[in-house]
Formats: structure tokens, C-alpha cells, sequence
């Protein structure tokens, strides 16, 4: 068994001198930073997109709350049925239905463009 | 831990590092070198999780272990020990080489945990608590295969 021990610790493995190890290695941590880099970015930009998205929600929520008080619903005319409710608050808020749909629009394509940054 | 001070470390590992995964892989430079650099880059990837709760070099030889593990996995290799001779320095005279290519091929023929524990231990003189450390086995399992490797060798060799 001794001379087993012998013969191991007298025959390590030889390792070639290789500057060129070192300078891949270098090589390759740039390129990981390169990624780290590229990933946090993506993640900033989704991020800002998530708040964009937020607030406009938030005031598209404020603003609706705010047209139902400032312009109530004549209460009577829920009683008429669905189809005659929707024709009458689309008669009341016509000239202010823009507001939320190009907050809509907003919303979502900022939704989309941070989808297709990602992939 | 920055770039730099990675690269300092890595500087003073590179040697045994390579040693290691070298009589993992039979002898197979190339191979050892790729698996290397693999382990590097995951290493540095993680390097805000090292604590310093073990050597770096421990850490290191860790991540190596698990990079060689995780391609023995992948690839089922058992790629041609008789390279091994190739590898090594033409100055040391052709009964070197041939003792290099009895070494190497009677590593390859051994169980990875063995032949793990016996690079270790022989060729970087880890201590049983370091290889325990390292392949994240028990120190008594360590030495079951540390025994079983040397009797392997013994009759191998």
C-alpha cells in the first residue's frame, strides 16, 4: 500500500504552462458582465414599463371615478334593462368615451412593447 | 468580489484546479481545460453568494466537481485515456509518459468518487475534511474511498 502511496504523490499530473488559460477566463467573465449587463437592462426597461402601466391604470380609475360623480346616472333608466342602460351612458359620455380608450390603448402597448422586449 | 480580485484568485488556483480536473478526465487536457473554464464562469457568476465560510479554493474545487459531474452526466463520456501521454512534457523522457498513461488509465478505470478522493488527497494534499468539504460527502466516506481507491489502484497498477 506504501508503495502505492509513493507512486501517486511521486506522479502528479503534469499541468502545462497555459498563459491563454487566464486570458479565457478574463474573456468569458466580459462576456457573462456583457449578459448581467444586458439582463438588468431589460429588467429596468420592464420595470418602468410595469409603472407606466400602474399609474396609467390608477388614472384611468381616478378619472372614471370621477365622471360617475361629476355626471351621475339617472338611476331610473338602470331599471329599463342592460342594452338601454349601455345606449344611455353611451349617449351621456360620448364626447368623453376618448379619454379612457386611449388610456387603453397606452396601457396596452406598453404591456405589448415589454412582452417583446423580453423575448 | 470583484472582477479582479476573482481573476487574483483564480491566478493562484489555476494550477491545482487544472491538476484535478486533469486526473479526473483521464488525462484528457483539453477536456479538463473546457470543464476549467466552465466551473469559472459559474464560479464567478455565484461570487456574490461565497460567504468565506470555507477556502476559496475549497469553494472552487467545489463548483470544478460539479461542472465534471454534471458533463459525465450529460455526455456518458469515457473518452480515450491514451492521450494522457500526449499531455505530458516531452522532456521527461518516454518512461515518464508511460508511467503517466498506467496512471491515467487505471484512474479512468476507477469510480468517479474515487478517483475524486484520490486526486485530492495525493496529487493537491487536501486534507479529509477538505475532500469532505469538496464532494460533499461525510469524512468517514471520504476514507471508505480513499481505501477502496488505493486497493483498486494496487491491483491495477
Amino acid at each position: 500500500m506504501k508503495e502505492i502511496e509513493k507512486f501517486l504523490r511521486e506522479n502528479k499530473p503534469l499541468v502545462k504552462e497555459d498563459p491563454g488559460f487566464i486570458l479565457e477566463a478574463r474573456r468569458r467573465m466580459e462576456q457573462v458582465e456583457g449578459i448581467k449587463a444586458e439582463v438588468d437592462r431589460q429588467r429596468g426597461r420592464g420595470r418602468r414599463a410595469l409603472v407606466v402601466a400602474l399609474v396609467a391604470g390608477l388614472a384611468l380609475g381616478v378619472a372614471a371615478s370621477a365622471l360617475a360623480y361629476l355626471y351621475p346616472v339617472n338611476a331610473a333608466s338602470v331599471d329599463e334593462g342592460l342594452w338601454q342602460s349601455f345606449r344611455l351612458f353611451l349617449q351621456e359620455y360620448r364626447g368623453l368615451l376618448i379619454y379612457p380608450l386611449a388610456a387603453l390603448a397606452i396601457t396596452l402597448s406598453l404591456v405589448l412593447s415589454k412582452k417583446t422586449a423580453v423575448q | 468580489m470583484t472582477r479582479e480580485r476573482f481573476i487574483d484568485e483564480v491566478r493562484q488556483q489555476q494550477e491545482p484546479l487544472r491538476r484535478f480536473l486533469l486526473a479526473l478526465c483521464g488525462g484528457n487536457a483539453p477536456l479538463a481545460d473546457d470543464i476549467a473554464q466552465e466551473a469559472l464562469v459559474r464560479a464567478y457568476v455565484a461570487s456574490g453568494s461565497f460567504l468565506g465560510l470555507s477556502k476559496f479554493s475549497t469553494w472552487l474545487f467545489r463548483i470544478a466537481y460539479n461542472c465534471y459531474i454534471d458533463h459525465c452526466r450529460k455526455s456518458r463520456l469515457e473518452e480515450a485515456p491514451l492521450q494522457a501521454a500526449e499531455s505530458v512534457p516531452a522532456a521527461d523522457g518516454a518512461d515518464r509518459s508511460f508511467r503517466y498513461q498506467q496512471l491515467y488509465l487505471a484512474l479512468e478505470r476507477l469510480p468517479e468518487k474515487e478517483r475524486a478522493a484520490i486526486a485530492l488527497f495525493y496529487f493537491e494534499d487536501r486534507s479529509i475534511k477538505e475532500i469532505s468539504s469538496i464532494l460533499q460527502m461525510p469524512q468517514g466516506t471520504v476514507k471508505y474511498h480513499l481505501s477502496l481507491g488505493r486497493n483498486h489502484l494496487k491491483d491495477m497498477l
